[in-house]
C-alpha cells in the first residue's frame, strides 16, 4: 500500500491499457479519454442494435398474435354463438371494467395535478413521478392499446389489400418516430402532419376522390397513430405546455368571482333543466383531458357546446347566436377549470387531422374554445364592465361580488333571485338557526324536568316525615287471650254441643 | 381551406360573419338556412355555425358560415375567427351609423391581416326600416368600392337580397380559389403551409393563403 502511494509508481499503471501511450484514468476503466470514447461508442451502438432487433422481434410476434387471435376469435365466436350465449356479454363487461379503472387512474393523476399546482415550483419532478407511478397503469394502457389495434385491423380488413398497406405504413411511421427520441414537439407535429398529408393524398388517389371514405380511413389512422404516440406527444417536456397549463389554471382560479351577469350570459340557472345542461357541459369539457385521440377530444368539445346551445335555447327560446354562445362558453370554462387545458389545445392543434381541424362544426367549436381561453388570459376590468378598482379588489380577494350583494337587504333579494344555490343556502341557514333555538329550548325544558324529578322524591320524603312527626306511631300493647279463656268474644258463640241420649 | 382539385371535386369555403351585436347577423343566417324570421318554430338549436351545400354551375360547394361574437369586448379575438377564411360578410345596420363605423374598422383589419385573398362583402341590413336610415347609399357604396368589397342591401325580415348575397359570395370565392389553383399549377410547389390549425397566438400577423390542397371537404 505504502509502496503504491509513494512516488515509485510503475509508469505502466498510469498509462492507457490499450497502450496508445497516453495516460489512462480509472474512471474510464483505465483507458485514456480517446480510447474510452471509442470503446463506449461501440458498446452503445451494439446496445442500440440489440434494442432494435428486440423491438422488431416483438413487433413480429405481436402481428402474428393478432393474426392468430383474430382467426381463433372468429372461430370461437361462431362456436360460442351455437353453444353458449353467455360469452359475448363478457366483452362489453370487461371493457366497462377497463374504462372504470382508467377513470380511476385518471382521477389519481388529476388529483396529483391539483396538488402539484399549489407547489408549482417543481413541475419536472412531478412528471417524472407521473411516469413511474405504477406498472398497473402501463398494463391498462397496453390493454387499451390492444383494443385500438384490434379495432384498427378489424376496420382495415374491409379494405383488403390497401388495408394491409395502410397498417404497414402506420407501423413503420410509429417505429420511425419512436426511434427518434430527441424530436421537438414542433418537429414531431410536422412529421405527423406530413404523414397525414401523404396518406390522404394516396387515399384520395385510391378512392378516386370520394372524400367521405378518405375521411373515414383518416379518422381511423389518426386514432391508431395518436393512441400509440400519446405518451410522447402529449405535453412533451421540450415545450412549456405544462407551465402554461398551470398558468391558466391559476388564472381561472383567481377569477372564481366572475358571475354570469358580468359576462352577460343568457343562461338562467334557476331553471332545473338549464342547470342540468350546464353541469353536463362542464362534465364534457373536463372529460376532454381523459381522451387520447385528438378527434375524441374534439368530440368532447362538441358535446359540451351542444349542451351550452340547448341551455341557451331553453332560456331564451330562440337559436343561440355567437353573441350568446361565446360568453356562455367562457363561463363554462371558468366554472369547469378543465385540467391541462393548454396542453390539450396544443395537442389537438399539433396532431389533429387537418381536415377535421379546419372544416366543419368541430373546427368552429374548437376555435371558440381557443377564443374563450384567449379571452380569459387577457380579461380585464373593461371586459367585465367593472371599474379598475373593483376589478383589483375582486382579484386580490378583498371583496367578493356575491358577498357584497348579500349585505344589503334589497341586494340580498337580488342575489337570491340570481343564484338559486345561494338562496337555498340562506334558506337552509335560517332553518338551521331556528332548529338551534328549538334545540336549546328543548334542552332547557329537559333540564328543568330533570331537576323537578330529582326534587320530587325529596318532597315526598319531607311530606312523609311531616306526617310522621304529626302523627307519631303508637303501638298499643296487645293482650292475647287464650283460646279457652272466658271472654267477651266467646259469648256470641253458640254453646257447645252437649251430648244427648236419644230414646231408642 | 378552400380545398378543391379538379372540376369534379367539392369546394369547401369558410365565411365569417362580422359586425356589431344587434345588426341582425343571426337573423340573416337563419333566414338563409331555414328561411325563417323570428319564428317560434325554428328547429335549429343554434345559429352560430351553419353549413350549406350548394351547387353552383355544376360544381359542388360546401359553405361553412361562422358567426362571431359582435360585442366590443370580444373584438380582440377576431383574428382567431377569421384566420383561414375565404370570405367575410361584414354586416351593419342601415339605421345605425356606429355599426357602419365598426365595419370600416373590420375591413381595415382584415386587409391588413389577410391581404387580398379574402372576399369581402359589406352588407347593409334592415332596409325595411328605410325611413330611419342613417347611413347613406352613396357613402356606403363608394366606401365598399374603395376597399375592393362588394356592397349589398338585405332585409332578413322581408327576405330581400340574402340569397343573392351568399350566391355571389360563393361565386367570387370560387374564382379566387381557381385563380390560386392556376397559380399553383404553374410550377409552384404544393403548399403545405396551410394545414396548420388554429393557434392561440393571435398577435402574429400570419397571412395564410386562402387556397390549400389538404382538406377536400
Amino acid at each position: 500500500m505504502s509502496q503504491r502511494r509513494g512516488i515509485h509508481v510503475d509508469q505502466s499503471d498510469l498509462l492507457c491499457k490499450k497502450g496508445c501511450g497516453y495516460y489512462g484514468n480509472t474512471a474510464w476503466h483505465g483507458l485514456c479519454s480517446k480510447c474510452w470514447r471509442e470503446e463506449y461508442q461501440q458498446v452503445r451502438q451494439k446496445q442500440i442494435q440489440d434494442d432494435w432487433a428486440l423491438a422488431e422481434k416483438l413487433q413480429r410476434e405481436e402481428e402474428a398474435a393478432y393474426a392468430s387471435t383474430q382467426g381463433t376469435q372468429s372461430q370461437s365466436q361462431a362456436a360460442a354463438s351455437q353453444t353458449h350465449p353467455a360469452p359475448p356479454s363478457l366483452g362489453p363487461f370487461s371493457k366497462f371494467e377497463e374504462k372504470k379503472t382508467n377513470e380511476k387512474t385518471r382521477k389519481v393523476t388529476t388529483v396529483k395535478k391539483f396538488f402539484s399546482s399549489s407547489s408549482s415550483r417543481t413541475p419536472k419532478k412531478e412528471t417524472q413521478e407521473g411516469r413511474t407511478i405504477s406498472p398497473s397503469i402501463n398494463r391498462h394502457t397496453s390493454l387499451e392499446m390492444d383494443q385500438v389495434s384490434k379495432d384498427f385491423t378489424e376496420f382495415l380488413k374491409n379494405l383488403h389489400k390497401p388495408g394491409r398497406e395502410i397498417l404497414k405504413q402506420c407501423r413503420v411511421f410509429i417505429m420511425n418516430v419512436s426511434s427518434k427520441k430527441e424530436l421537438k414537439a414542433d418537429e414531431l407535429s410536422e412529421c405527423v402532419q406530413d404523414f397525414y398529408q401523404n396518406m390522404a393524398d394516396r387515399l384520395t388517389g385510391h378512392f378516386k376522390g370520394s372524400s367521405e371514405s378518405v375521411e373515414q380511413v383518416m379518422d381511423q389512422v389518426e386514432k391508431y397513430i395518436m393512441s400509440r404516440m400519446y405518451k410522447v406527444a402529449f405535453c412533451p417536456e421540450t415545450t412549456d405546455d405544462e407551465r402554461k397549463d398551470l398558468a391558466i389554471q391559476k388564472r381561472i382560479r383567481e377569477l372564481h368571482w366572475v358571475t354570469i351577469q358580468m359576462l352577460c350570459v343568457p343562461i338562467e340557472e334557476e331553471i332545473p333543466e338549464v342547470s342540468d345542461k350546464v353541469v353536463n357541459a362542464i362534465t364534457d369539457i373536463i372529460e376532454m383531458d381523459s381522451k387520447k385521440v385528438p378527434q375524441d377530444k374534439l368530440g368532447c368539445i362538441k358535446r359540451c357546446c351542444k349542451h351550452i346551445f340547448s341551455a341557451i335555447r331553453s332560456t331564451k327560446n330562440e337559436p343561440a347566436s355567437a353573441d350568446d354562445f361565446l360568453p356562455a362558453l367562457i363561463y363554462i370554462v371558468l366554472k369547469a377549470n378543465p385540467p391541462r387545458l393548454q396542453s390539450n389545445i396544443q395537442y389537438i392543434t399539433r396532431f389533429c387531422n387537418p381536415s377535421r381541424l379546419m372544416t366543419g362544426e368541430e373546427a368552429y367549436y374548437f376555435t371558440n374554445l381557443c377564443c374563450a381561453v384567449a379571452f380569459i388570459e387577457k380579461l380585464d376590468a373593461q371586459s367585465l364592465n367593472l371599474s379598475p378598482e373593483e376589478f383589483e379588489r375582486y382579484m386580490s380577494g378583498q371583496a367578493s361580488p356575491r358577498f357584497h350583494s348579500a349585505e344589503g337587504e334589497q341586494h340580498r333579494a337580488e342575489a337570491g333571485a340570481t343564484n338559486p344555490v345561494l338562496e337555498q343556502l340562506n334558506h337552509n341557514l335560517e332553518q338551521l338557526t331556528g332548529l338551534i333555538a328549538r334545540q336549546e329550548r328543548l334542552v332547557e325544558a329537559a333540564q328543568s324536568m330533570q331537576a323537578d324529578l330529582l326534587s320530587w322524591p325529596e318532597c315526598v320524603q319531607r311530606e312523609v316525615d311531616n306526617i310522621l312527626e304529626e302523627y307519631p306511631l303508637e303501638i298499643l300493647p296487645r293482650t292475647v287471650a287464650a283460646i279457652d279463656a272466658h271472654d267477651v268474644d266467646s259469648d256470641r258463640l253458640p254453646h257447645p254441643l252437649t251430648p244427648q241420649v236419644c230414646a231408642q | 381551406m378552400a380545398a378543391a382539385g379538379a372540376s369534379g371535386k367539392t369546394y369547401s369555403f369558410k365565411a365569417v360573419l362580422l359586425g356589431e351585436g344587434c345588426v341582425g347577423k343571426t337573423s340573416l343566417v337563419l333566414r338563409y338556412c331555414e328561411n325563417k324570421f323570428n319564428d317560434k318554430h325554428i328547429t335549429t338549436l343554434q345559429a352560430s355555425f351553419l353549413n350549406k351545400k350548394l351547387n353552383i354551375t355544376g360544381k359542388r360547394v360546401n359553405l361553412a358560415i361562422w358567426d362571431t361574437a359582435g360585442q366590443e369586448r370580444f373584438h380582440a379575438l377576431g383574428p382567431i375567427y377569421y384566420r383561414d377564411s375565404n370570405g367575410a360578410i361584414l354586416v351593419y345596420d342601415v339605421t345605425d351609423e356606429d355599426s357602419f363605423q365598426k365595419v370600416k374598422n373590420w375591413v381595415k383589419e382584415l386587409r391588413k391581416m389577410l391581404g387580398n385573398d379574402i372576399c369581402l362583402c359589406i352588407v347593409g341590413n334592415k332596409i325595411d326600416l328605410e325611413k330611419e336610415r342613417h347611413v347613406s347609399v352613396e357613402e356606403a357604396e363608394s366606401y365598399a368600392e374603395s376597399v375592393g368589397a362588394k356592397h349589398y342591401y338585405t332585409s332578413a325580415k322581408l327576405n330581400k337580397g340574402i340569397e343573392e348575397l351568399f350566391l355571389d359570395l360563393c361565386k367570387r370565392m370560387m374564382e379566387t380559389a381557381q385563380a390560386e389553383e392556376r397559380m399553383k399549377g404553374n410550377g409552384a410547389s404544393q403548399s403545405t403551409s396551410n394545414r396548420r390549425g388554429v393557434q392561440i397566438v393571435d398577435d402574429e400577423p400570419q397571412a395564410a393563403p386562402a387556397g390549400g390542397c389538404c382538406s377536400s371537404g
